[in-house]
């Protein structure tokens, strides 16, 4: 592991803008597609933001640079009213967002043939604490990528020939769970305390995430009232450790829900913690198969017991 | 009233408040996030950073118990929170972007019903505005009207200078008692020059133009353009200065409970949702339409003032990169 930053080779972006471009002019044109999600630059230097375009003249709007941070996934679920979702749509997804994509049509929500995927192969994107401008580097990457399993996308209707060359990188959430593991839970307790004090209750961190589907979530809800809905240590608690718990299984690790985070609290912590307890117990990693029922959503005698005591 | 404070006789100052009792808010870190909170001491204080949340904490937190209810049989027992117990508060290391959104608030909680929650804090606050000394390219204070030197809002203001210190100019009764008050710790202004102040990049606005356009456009494609991608949280609303919008609701349990009141964002679908299940805004461009209609049109056509200083914490906060600098822009270009 290097002591100093050292930068990560993102030269591939270009030709895959360049790929995506073309393909995203085919798909439109040839009417395969009535849409296709993507990104665009945007005004900051260096920034990017989610585009959704139905007209070929506009897939040169389209680009792949390490500012494209977001999980465009979340665009496609029933929950974004706002997006047409007539026919089969376009979108461009990196290995990470694929999973969510594969957990959603596992959970009915999508159907693979409605899909037309447009998968990039990717170094890595930016942490959220940098500005868009700044290079990609050891240090700038987002912590999700250091753990990274799915640089390259499979099983997509088109990829560009490109191959991500990635350096080997310290684990930043293996690392902060092995820490926060060690503690006792009193520790522990005073660690979530202490984030979860920031929490201001925008929920940003649903907002963007693509298995908070619900028509309404429970934490809206007020007849009965379920969660305190103050930003308060009692409601910002139980919002997030129902939050966890409900994405026990399914979420993949976009980790959108950290990077979204105004207060910079840890969430996709809980969120690989769950995912740990679920491959220890159950041996299943979510977003590598369409499965109709997650492990928490079924049984077998092989379960473990463990805990009827 | 011009005077001069070292940085070793300002700590000294605000540790002498924190000792007398004085609720001494002000940037610090918590939990690796700049805010602006209480202060146990001045070394925790961290000037070098735009706080995450906005100063108007200080007069509206993000939750305020307003109300506590008890039953008893039959007895209902209703307890008022008393604003006259808020402490003494000093603000201190407000950036301009900040100070200069607390007098256009005033003006909405003054209005036709008189907040006392947050007219007693603004009764009992001493805002001390700092210079700002670093922008990055969401900042856009220069754009509103405003600038790094904007002493808008502040009763003291600091001007950092060349070689250390302060420059402090007075701009209110209570900015002078501070300075009156410990006038053993200032001195005679230094004469240095101040230290290179930020420089903001986004061009000047020219906001008539822009209201001129809103007056006409409520129905307009560029609604959905600019929000269509929009998810629907409220953080562009909660980490605004001027941003004001609360809820109410009583949490407890049948015997006793508190009523409280909640920032709320009009980014939220459950903002207008009717009790009838109908909702009048039933999008997020209509939704983002109004928070543009509030800041540059609604604002200045009851108050006569924008609602909006330029600060760039929703356009860094956003998760999908709405840019509403981006955005003003685009409607001053269609208004030419």
């Amino acid at each position: 592991m290097p002591l100093t930053s050292q930068p990560i080779d993102t030269s591939i972006y270009s030709a895959i803008t360049d790929a995506i471009k073309t393909e995203a002019e085919r798909i439109l044109t040839e009417g395969q597609v009535t849409a296709v999600v993507g990104y665009a630059a945007a005004r900051r230097k260096g920034s990017a933001q989610p585009i959704i375009i139905t007209e070929a003249t506009d897939a040169a709007k389209l680009i792949f640079t390490a500012a494209c941070v977001n999980n465009l996934a979340v665009y496609l679920t029933k929950a974004k009213k706002e997006v047409p979702k007539s026919g089969k749509i376009g979108i461009v997804v990196k290995g990470c967002d694929l999973k969510a994509l594969t957990g959603l049509m596992g959970e009915s929500q999508l159907k693979r043939e409605d899909l037309y995927l447009i998968g990039v192969p990717c170094a890595g994107v930016l942490g959220s604490t940098v500005q868009p401008a700044t290079g990609l580097t050891t240090d700038t990457i987002a912590p999700k990528c250091t753990e990274c399993d799915a640089h390259l996308p499979t099983g997509c209707d088109f990829v560009p020939l490109q191959t991500p060359v990635t350096p080997e990188l310290e684990q930043k959430y293996a690392t902060e769970i092995a820490r926060l593991e060690a503690l006792t839970p009193a520790e522990r307790w005073a660690y979530w305390k202490e984030q979860f004090s920031k929490c201001i209750k925008c929920y940003a961190c649903r907002q963007v995430c693509p298995f908070c589907f619900c028509e309404q979530c429970l934490c809206d809800r007020n007849k009965p009232q379920m969660v305190d809905t103050t930003p308060r240590p009692a409601g910002n608690t139980a919002w997030h450790i129902v939050r966890a718990m409900h994405l026990a299984g399914r979420c993949a690790g976009c980790a959108e829900c950290e990077r979204v985070c105004p207060m910079d609290i840890p969430l996709n912590l809980l969120n690989r913690k769950m995912a740990k307890e679920l491959k220890e117990l159950y041996d299943h990693e979510a977003g590598f198969e369409v499965l109709d029922k997650g492990p928490l959503n079924s049984y077998t005698d092989k379960d473990d017991q463990s805990f009827i005591k | 009233m011009q005077k001069y404070i070292s940085q070793q006789n300002l700590t000294t100052l605000l540790d002498i408040l924190i000792a007398q009792g004085v609720r001494v808010v002000a940037p610090r870190m918590n939990a690796g996030t700049p805010l602006y909170e209480p202060l146990e001491s001045a070394g925790d204080m961290v000037t070098d950073q735009l706080p995450r949340r906005s100063a108007k904490e200080a007069f509206f937190p993000v939750c305020e118990d307003i109300m506590t209810y008890e039953k008893e049989g039959q007895k209902v027992t209703v307890t008022d929170i008393d604003p006259a117990r808020f402490p003494e508060t000093l603000l201190f290391g407000v950036r301009p972007c900040d100070a200069s959104a607390i007098p256009v608030l005033d003006a909405v909680f003054s209005w036709d019903y008189k907040d006392e929650f947050f007219l007693e804090r603004r009764r009992k606050t001493t805002i001390v505005g700092l210079a700002c000394t670093t922008a990055d390219d969401a900042c856009f204070c220069t754009a509103v009207g405003l600038s790094p030197s904007d002493t808008k809002g502040s009763d003291l203001f600091l001007t950092p200078l060349e070689g250390g210190g302060y420059a402090c100019e007075t701009f209110s009764d209570k900015g002078e008692a501070l300075i009156n008050a410990h006038s053993s710790l200032f001195s005679v202004p230094s004469g240095a020059a101040a230290l290179p102040l930020a420089e903001p990049q986004t061009e000047k606005f020219d906001l008539k133009k822009v209201k001129a356009w809103l007056d006409e456009h409520f129905e307009d494609p560029l609604w959905d353009g600019a929000a269509v991608r929009c998810v629907g949280c409220g953080a562009c609303a909660f980490v605004c200065p001027a941003c004001h919008c609360f809820d109410i609701v009583d949490e407890g349990t049948e015997k006793a409970g508190t009523r409280r009141k909640n920032w709320d964002a009009c980014g939220f679908w459950k903002f207008t949702h009717h009790a009838s299940g109908h909702n009048p805004r039933d999008g997020q461009p209509k939704r983002y339409r109004n928070r543009i209609m509030h800041k540059f049109k609604y604002y200045d056509d009851k108050f006569g003032q924008t609602l909006c200083t330029g600060c760039g914490r929703c356009i860094r906060v956003c998760p999908v990169g709405i840019d509403i600098a981006g955005i003003v822009e685009e409607i001053s270009k269609k208004q030419e």
